[in-house]
């Protein structure tokens, strides 16, 4: 293995044809290290995990994966790499059962174009067993478990297929706390088993209890980027909400909470911090 | 104008069509012939009047009944040097539409069935309120001339019916099955009930889907196994009589099989003895007639008919004389 | 607004938890696992139609009628197999109907107009019948219009070439008889014989038709293919990003639909040996209503091909079992409608109850 980091993004800019999407964003991730990249909407964040996923290709700047420069064509490229992607939304499909998820597109076969089906609900129990989802059944529909657990199995897929690096998508954006909590202990688990980890939010409260280090976009542009040690978590809220933003940000955060359920939602959030910080 | 463009098109289809001739008719070339036809206003640049007959019928696609009549109406329309153009919609409605089409081509004449007769009505009087002669064929002889047609061609269901009855009774039947393979059709209604006038035996009916053959056989044969005591089975279109013959031997049944209606096939079946007999209506003559009798009525103001239907059928085709109808039958004419 | 009131606002509060501790230890029993199978509403269905034509119906017990209600569910069922896979993976197919026939015309009309052995016929209808399932699956990967469209697009085509093609080659609508004719006794015999089991003749589609639900559900459930089949039709979006090959998935399940359109094309030519060149039309909806008796999802991602099998039977059944009764045949449709109306209703009955007790 090389010195470099596992990803390195230098100045990297890509244009939807007038638009700027991005402009001279650079970034580091290694393995073992969790990279959380903030923004509000429209800040450029989905355009850079496309780069990062394969599925654009830079206009400006380097992209380099353990050293190697790069142009990934399509997401495959970046998968062979050791890159996988978890998108928030298109994760699972719910209507099969968790074990032929977990293999999907991967499926584990013994000749005459069999598949070797013990083999593969052992293995998704023991893998989503070692992650802390204890199944009823791996035949049930992956629909039928929470939106943090299909998540969790999403990530757990993508580790034991052998990613070297994970790339999440907004993983917590849709679910409640308990459920991010979840999917929150599972970034910290895939850090410890040694992967690069970059993590999507516009959540500062999810992203600062596991981030090493935190990119903040806006309008295309990076306005921070700084190490744990730097920045504190009310410093990463106010810069990532700055000014204006923050009013808006409340306002967004307000509309969609039930006033009875705010105060209790939000201890629990605190405590699920508290009981993360000590993994990091 | 409009008849200017229209010429000019029509000259071209017509080259297609030649060119299609020659080239012996692949599927887009045939296509091209139909809808150049259609489309056609007729070459009428040559000696004499050439006269432009139009035939909409309720006919669906590939059915044989419908290609021997327009088979006929060629065979006329060449003999009269007339311009025959054919387009067929089962709908009523649709039907009607075409015919409005066909007299916004000013044709000279107007060949029709009156499958549906209530869809029909207007269009056709607006066709003789426009002047153009309209013949019916086929189905409509109860409201042919009332709606204004000049004649009309056809084989009375009834009777045609009562001529199957008889022979079914002849072949020694005396439980026997009519399979209907189009629900709801009053042709085919009218058949099994005129058949059950004359047969003096019991004449049940059978609903069969037509468009499916499998099934078509199932079903009889379902009905073999359940009624063992039928000894006679009458079908209404040449392609099931077939099929019956089967579907009898599947079920162990000594059932004789009779059909209406006539194919290059069902003759052999009948001179080998499989099949015992088919009541023709001679759907060649309704073609024939039709266009014959417009081309008489515009060059000589003749009439066929006197006002009365014309019967083309039935004509009765059994073991004795299959052989003298086997030439005819194997060219698609009968 | 400070930085306290930021602290104060947690993001969004948690929907209800999952279900308590307890349960989710709790095992499925071998009864609960046989309930949340697709086809179990249809096989109910099934059992309860056959019990009432059984008492309505004397004819109906024998083992004859029995074989003949198989051969009807026969035809429409090896068509199902492939509509049914079809549909798991998320899509229709409106040409199945009239490829039937086209298969069958094809194979008709080469073996006579080229003076060939009938096998000639029926391996070049195969090739032909298969690159029609290729082209329908190609429309609809290239155009990415809905299946429904490009698939009624290509059955109007076939419909109108199946007529404009025979009627240019032969003269007539209907194609030539090939019975004389070289490897028809041995072609009638793999696709339109009788096999006699136990006293009874068996038509030998049945064997096929079982034969080919086996093959698909072994596909469907024990291979890679069959994964895929249920992620295309699930959500192709996920499968896609998981790669699977969706593109090439489903232009199969299109080619799968034709291979049985082929092999009931052969069945229509060497059971009646001339095809008439205008049937076939609204057959594909029946194979859908099998499909869908039998499970299917019309929105794709779930199903079974056992379960099509059990809605054909029914269908068979429903559709002889009313001749076999010998109610009044002006009613046909009706009753047809009206049992099949009672096979969906006891079929969903028994879904909804399965989904509440799980």
């Amino acid at each position: 293995m090389s010195e470099a980091p596992l990803i390195r993004l230098s100045g990297v800019g890509k244009n939807h044809g007038s638009i700027i999407a991005l402009r001279e964003v650079s970034l580091e991730v290694d393995a073992g290290e969790v990279l959380c990249v903030l923004g509000d909407n429209g800040a450029g964040k989905s355009t850079l995990i496309k780069i990062i996923a394969g599925l654009h290709r830079h206009d400006a700047g380097g992209y380099e994966v353990a050293g190697e420069p790069v142009s990934f064509g399509s997401p495959r490229d970046a998968l062979a790499r050791g890159i996988a992607t978890v998108y928030q939304d298109l994760a699972v499909v719910p209507l099969m059962p968790v074990w032929r998820n977990f293999f999907l597109g991967s499926e584990k076969r013994k000749g005459l174009g069999r598949m070797d089906i013990d083999h593969m609900r052992r293995t998704t129990r023991a893998e989503l067993g070692e992650m802390g989802i204890d199944l009823r059944d791996v035949d049930q529909p992956i629909g039928t478990l929470s939106g943090g657990e299909r998540q969790c199995v999403a990530i757990a897929r993508a580790v034991h297929f052998g990613a070297r690096a994970l790339i999440l998508d907004e993983p917590t954006a849709a679910l409640g706390v308990k459920q991010a909590g979840t999917v929150l202990r599972y970034i910290v688990q895939a850090r410890e088993r040694s992967l690069a980890v970059v993590f999507i939010t516009h959540n500062p409260h999810h992203a600062y209890p596991v981030g090493d280090r935190f990119l903040i976009l806006k309008r295309g542009r990076s306005i921070g980027y700084h190490p744990k040690g730097e920045i504190t978590r009310d410093e990463l809220t106010a810069l990532m909400a700055g000014g204006a933003e923050l009013e808006q940000l409340a306002h967004e955060l307000q509309s969609t909470q039930d006033s009875d359920a705010g105060a209790a939602a939000a201890t629990a959030l605190t405590k699920e911090a508290e009981r993360l910080r000590p993994a990091d | 104008m409009r008849r200017g463009t229209a010429e000019r098109r029509s000259s071209r289809g017509l080259r297609a069509l030649a060119v299609a001739g020659i080239l012996g008719g692949a599927l887009a070339l045939s296509a091209c012939s139909s809808s150049g036809g259609k489309k056609s206003e007729g070459g009428g640049d040559g000696a004499g009047p050439r006269l432009k007959i139009a035939m909409i019928t309720h006919s669906g696609p590939g059915d044989t009944f419908w290609d021997i009549v327009q088979k006929g109406a060629q065979a006329a329309a060449a003999k009269d040097n007339a311009e025959f153009l054919y387009s067929a919609d089962p709908d009523g409605g649709k039907q009607a539409q075409l015919v409005q089409a066909a007299i916004d081509k000013k044709v000279d004449g107007i060949v029709v069935t009156f499958a549906k007769p209530d869809a029909l009505k207007d269009v056709v009087a607006r066709a003789t309120a426009a002047k153009i002669p309209v013949v019916s064929i086929n189905s409509g002889a109860d409201v042919s001339a009332r709606f204004g047609a000049v004649a009309h061609f056809g084989q009375d269901e009834s009777i045609a019916g009562e001529a199957a009855g008889r022979e079914l009774a002849r072949i020694g039947a005396k439980n026997a099955l009519c399979v209907v393979h189009e629900q709801g059709n009053v042709g085919l209604e009218d058949r099994c009930a005129g058949a059950k006038k004359t047969f003096g035996g019991k004449l049940e009916n059978l609903f069969v889907q037509g468009t499916n053959m499998p099934q078509v056989k199932s079903s009889i044969t379902a009905k073999l196994q359940a009624d063992k005591g039928v000894d006679g089975i009458l079908t209404l279109g040449a392609p099931f009589a077939a099929t019956a013959v089967d579907a009898a031997k599947e079920a162990g049944s000594q059932a004789k099989v009779g059909t209406f209606d006539m194919n290059k096939d069902l003759i052999a079946s009948i001179k080998s003895g499989t099949i015992r007999f088919a009541v023709d209506q001679q759907p060649y003559l309704q073609g024939y007639g039709a266009v014959d009798e417009l081309w008489l009525l515009k060059t000589n103001g003749n009439v066929i008919g006197g006002g009365r239907p014309v019967l083309t059928g039935p004509a009765i085709v059994t073991k004795d004389n299959a052989a003298s109808l086997e030439a005819f039958a194997d060219r698609g004419t009968r | 607004m400070g930085r306290a009131a930021a602290e104060a606002l947690p993001p969004p509060p948690s929907p209800p938890p999952p279900p308590a501790p307890d349960e989710r230890m709790a095992r499925r029993s071998p009864v609960r696992l046989l309930l949340g199978r697709p086809e179990l509403g249809a096989l109910l269905g099934a059992v309860a139609l056959f019990a009432f034509f059984s008492l309505v119906a004397d004819a109906f017990l024998q083992a004859g009628s029995f074989s003949t209600v198989l051969y009807a569910g026969s035809t429409f069922g090896i068509m199902a197999v492939g509509v049914s896979l079809l549909m798991i993976g998320g899509e229709f197919d409106l040409s199945a109907g009239v490829m039937v026939t086209t298969a069958a015309l094809i194979a008709a009309l080469v073996s006579y107009q080229f003076t060939l052995n009938v096998w000639a016929g029926v391996l070049v209808s195969l090739v032909l019948t298969l690159a029609l399932g290729m082209v329908n699956g190609l429309l609809y990967v290239k155009t990415g219009l809905p299946s429904f469209i490009i698939t009624l697009a290509t059955f109007f085509m076939l419909a109108g070439a199946n007529l404009g093609v025979t009627k240019a080659v032969t003269g007539n609508v209907a194609t030539d008889s090939v019975r004389d004719m070289d490897g028809f006794g041995t072609a009638r015999a793999v696709f339109a014989s009788d096999v006699d089991v136990l006293g009874v003749n068996v038509n030998v589609t049945v064997f096929w038709w079982l034969g080919f639900v086996a093959i698909a559900t072994w596909i469907l459930l024990r291979t890679r293919i069959g994964n895929w089949i249920f992620a295309v039709g699930g959500s192709a979006d996920s499968a896609r990003a998981v790669g699977v090959p969706v593109a090439r998935t489903k232009i199969g399940l299109f080619m799968g639909v034709a291979f049985c359109g082929w092999f009931s094309g052969m069945h229509l030519v060497f059971a009646f040996a001339t095809v008439q060149s205008g049937e076939g039309v609204g057959n594909e909806f029946f194979y859908i209503i099998c499909a869908v008796i039998g499970g299917c999802l019309l929105t794709g991602g779930y199903g079974s091909a056992i379960g099509a099998a059990i809605g054909a039977f029914i269908f068979g059944m429903t559709n002889k079992g009313i001749v076999y009764a010998e109610w009044n045949p002006d009613w046909f449709k009706f009753f047809l409608g009206a049992m099949l109306l009672i096979a969906t209703v006891v079929n969903l009955v028994v879904r909804r109850r399965v989904e509440r007790s799980k």
